[in-house]
C-alpha cells in the first residue's frame, strides 16, 4: 500500500465548550477521492478548516506528505500543494473572472504574463473562457462554484479539498461538475470532498469517512458504508427516542 | 505639465499648480490603501507630518541639505507605517479608521509637547524663494511616485494581490497570499512618498506647525478626492484631486466671503458622488481598454 498523502491523527477541535471535531483519525491515499460525509453540524467544514490551516487543532495533528502541518498558515499550505474551495464560495466579486484566476496563478507563476497564460488554460478547463471578463459577482451559482474550483486548480495542488461544490446545482450542472472532478483525479490530484448529495458522493468516492457529532462513525468503500447500521441511524434517525 | 512654469509667470498661479500637484500625490498615495487594499487610513496626515517635521528638524537643527532631509523624512514615514501597521492592520473597516485617526492625533499631541519640534509654535525653515524650483521638485516626486505605483499596482502582480486581500482576506489566504505582509507593504508604499511630499511642503511653505501638517485636513481632503475621482484606480484620484482642488481654489478666489458655503457644497458633492457615482467620476467614463481586451479573447 502506498504511503498516505494525508494523515489525520486523532484530531480534536474545541470552540470554548463545544467540541466540533472529536478525536478523528483517517488517512487519504495518493490519487484517490475520499468522501467526507455526515449530517449538518457533524464537523465536516471544521475538519476542512483544520486540514487547510484555517484552524489549529486543539489536540492531535495533521500530516501532509509525511510532515506535520498542524498550525501552519493557509498560505504556507497552499504553497505546499494543498488547494481548497469554500462552501460559502469566495470569489473576489469586484474583480473579473480572469483576474480571480490570475491571482491564484501567481503562486506557481510569479510573472504576470505567465500567470495570465496559465489562467486562460484553467478557464478553458473549467469552461469559463467566455465569462473571463465578466465580474465574478455576475456569475451564476454554478459558475461561481466552477470558478472556485478553477482558483484552487490554478494553485497546481497535489491535494484538493472540495467543500460542497455540487450542492445547489441543477442536474446538468451536477453532471458537469462530477465530470470535472473525475478529470482532476485522472490528472493525479488527490481529492477530499465534502458533499451532501449522496448520489454524487457514492458515485465518485473511492472511500468514505462518515462524521456524526464530531466523531468518526464509519470508514470504507461507499457500498459498505451505506449499509453500516450506525450510518443509517445517523442519517435517518435512531429507533430509540 | 513640465511646461507649466514656462507659460505661467505669475507666482501665485505657480503656487496653485504646485499645490495641485501635491494634492494629486496625496490622493494617489491615500488610494493605495483605501482603494487597492480596502483600508481607509484616517491617519494619512501623520505620514505627511512626519515627513515635514523630520525634514525641518534635519535642516534647521542639523544643517542638512534639503534632498537628504526629505528622503529621510520619507523613510521615517515608511518606518512609521511598518510600526503602526502591525497592530492596526489587524482591524477592519471603521475600527482601522478609528485606530489610525487616534494614532495620528497622538503623534500630533506628541509634536505639540516636544521642544525639538517647537511645540505649538511650529518651525521656520530656511527660505528658498524659487516657486519654479518647488514646482519641479513637487512634480518630480509625485511623477516618480505615480510611475512606481503604475508599475507595481497595474503591471506587476502586487496590485492584483492587494485587490484580492481587499475583496476577501480569507479567500486570499487559500490562494497562497499572506494578507498581513501585503497590507504592511501597501501601508509602507503609501507612507514613503507621502512623507517625502511632506518634506517638500515644509521647505516650500517655510513654516510648519502641528495643525497644518498633522491635522485632519490632509487625510480628509485626500479621502474626498479619492472617493470623488474613483477608488482603486490610479487615474481616479488624479481626476478627483484636480477637480476638488480647482473647485476649492476658485471658490476661495471668488467667493471667500461664503466660507461656510464651501464646506456645505463639498459635503453635498461627496454625499451625491457616493450615492450616484459609486465608482467616482472615473466610473462614468467609458473604459476602452477593457472592452478591447474582451473583444480580443471573444
Amino acid at each position: 500500500m502506498p504511503e498516505p498523502i494525508l494523515v489525520v491523527d486523532n484530531v480534536t477541535k474545541n470552540f470554548g465548550g463545544l467540541t466540533a471535531v472529536n478525536e478523528v483519525s483517517f488517512q487519504v491515499r495518493p490519487k484517490e477521492i475520499m468522501g467526507l460525509i455526515g449530517p449538518n453540524g457533524a464537523g465536516k467544514t471544521t475538519l476542512f478548516n483544520v486540514i487547510s490551516g484555517y484552524y489549529t487543532p486543539s489536540r492531535g495533528k495533521v500530516l501532509f506528505q509525511g510532515k506535520d502541518i498542524s498550525g501552519k498558515t493557509p498560505y504556507a499550505l497552499a504553497g505546499r500543494g494543498i488547494g481548497r474551495t469554500f462552501q460559502a464560495v469566495k470569489p473576489f466579486p469586484g474583480l473579473s473572472v480572469l483576474e480571480n484566476v490570475i491571482i491564484a496563478s501567481f503562486l506557481r507563476h510569479p510573472k504576470r504574463a505567465r500567470a495570465e497564460e496559465h489562467a486562460w488554460k484553467i478557464l478553458e478547463f473549467t469552461e469559463l473562457t467566455d465569462r473571463a471578463h465578466q465580474s465574478a459577482a455576475s456569475l451564476t451559482l454554478a459558475g461561481r462554484k466552477r470558478l472556485e474550483i478553477g482558483k484552487a486548480l490554478a494553485l497546481e495542488p497535489t491535494f484538493l479539498l472540495l467543500d460542497e461544490v455540487v450542492a445547489g446545482l441543477n442536474p446538468t450542472e451536477v453532471d458537469r461538475t462530477i465530470e470535472l472532478i473525475l478529470k482532476l483525479r485522472d490528472q493525479g490530484i488527490t481529492i477530499l470532498i465534502v458533499e451532501h448529495i449522496m448520489r454524487v458522493i457514492m458515485r465518485i468516492s473511492d472511500r468514505l469517512v462518515v462524521l456524526n457529532f464530531g466523531q468518526k462513525i464509519a470508514e470504507g468503500p461507499p457500498a459498505e458504508v451505506a449499509n453500516d447500521p450506525g450510518v443509517v441511524e445517523a442519517y435517518l434517525g435512531g429507533g430509540e427516542a | 505639465m513640465l511646461l507649466v512654469p514656462a507659460v505661467v509667470h505669475d507666482t501665485f498661479l505657480l503656487r496653485v499648480f504646485t499645490e495641485a500637484v501635491m494634492w494629486i500625490g496625496l490622493a494617489v498615495t491615500f488610494d493605495v490603501l483605501a482603494g487597492y487594499t480596502g483600508y481607509l487610513n484616517f491617519g494619512h496626515s501623520a505620514f505627511f507630518g512626519i515627513g515635514a517635521y523630520i525634514t525641518a528638524i534635519l535642516m534647521v537643527r542639523a544643517g542638512w541639505h534639503f534632498a537628504p532631509a526629505a528622503a529621510l523624512g520619507g523613510a521615517a514615514a515608511g518606518l512609521g507605517a511598518l510600526i503602526a501597521g502591525f497592530p492596526t492592520l489587524r482591524l477592519r473597516g471603521a475600527y482601522f479608521a478609528i485606530a489610525t485617526w487616534a494614532l495620528a492625533r497622538a503623534i500630533q499631541q506628541g509634536v505639540l509637547m516636544m521642544d525639538i519640534t517647537g511645540g505649538p509654535d511650529g518651525m521656520r525653515l530656511p527660505a528658498l524663494l524659487s516657486p519654479r524650483f518647488f514646482y519641479y521638485v513637487m512634480l518630480g516626486v509625485v511623477g516618480i511616485t505615480f510611475f512606481v505605483y503604475w508599475f507595481l499596482l497595474e503591471r506587476a502582480p502586487f496590485g492584483l494581490k492587494l485587490k484580492a486581500v481587499r475583496e476577501d482576506e480569507q479567500g486570499a489566504k487559500a490562494l497562497g497570499l499572506n494578507p498581513t505582509k501585503l497590507k504592511i507593504q501597501a501601508f509602507i508604499l503609501s507612507a514613503i512618498p507621502t512623507g517625502i511630499i511632506g518634506g517638500v511642503f515644509a521647505y516650500w511653505v517655510t513654516f510648519i506647525d502641528p495643525a497644518s501638517t498633522l491635522g485632519d485636513l490632509v487625510s480628509d481632503q485626500a479621502l474626498v478626492m479619492v472617493v470623488f475621482g474613483g477608488m482603486g484606480t490610479l487615474i481616479g484620484p488624479v481626476i478627483g484631486a484636480v477637480m476638488i482642488f480647482a473647485f476649492k481654489t476658485l471658490f476661495w478666489a471668488y467667493l471667500s466671503d461664503y466660507e461656510v458655503l464651501y464646506l456645505i457644497i463639498l459635503g453635498a458633492v461627496i454625499a451625491g458622488s457616493v450615492v450616484f457615482l459609486p465608482d467616482g467620476v472615473l466610473g462614468v467614463l467609458p473604459q476602452p481598454q477593457r472592452r478591447k481586451e474582451a473583444r480580443n479573447h471573444a
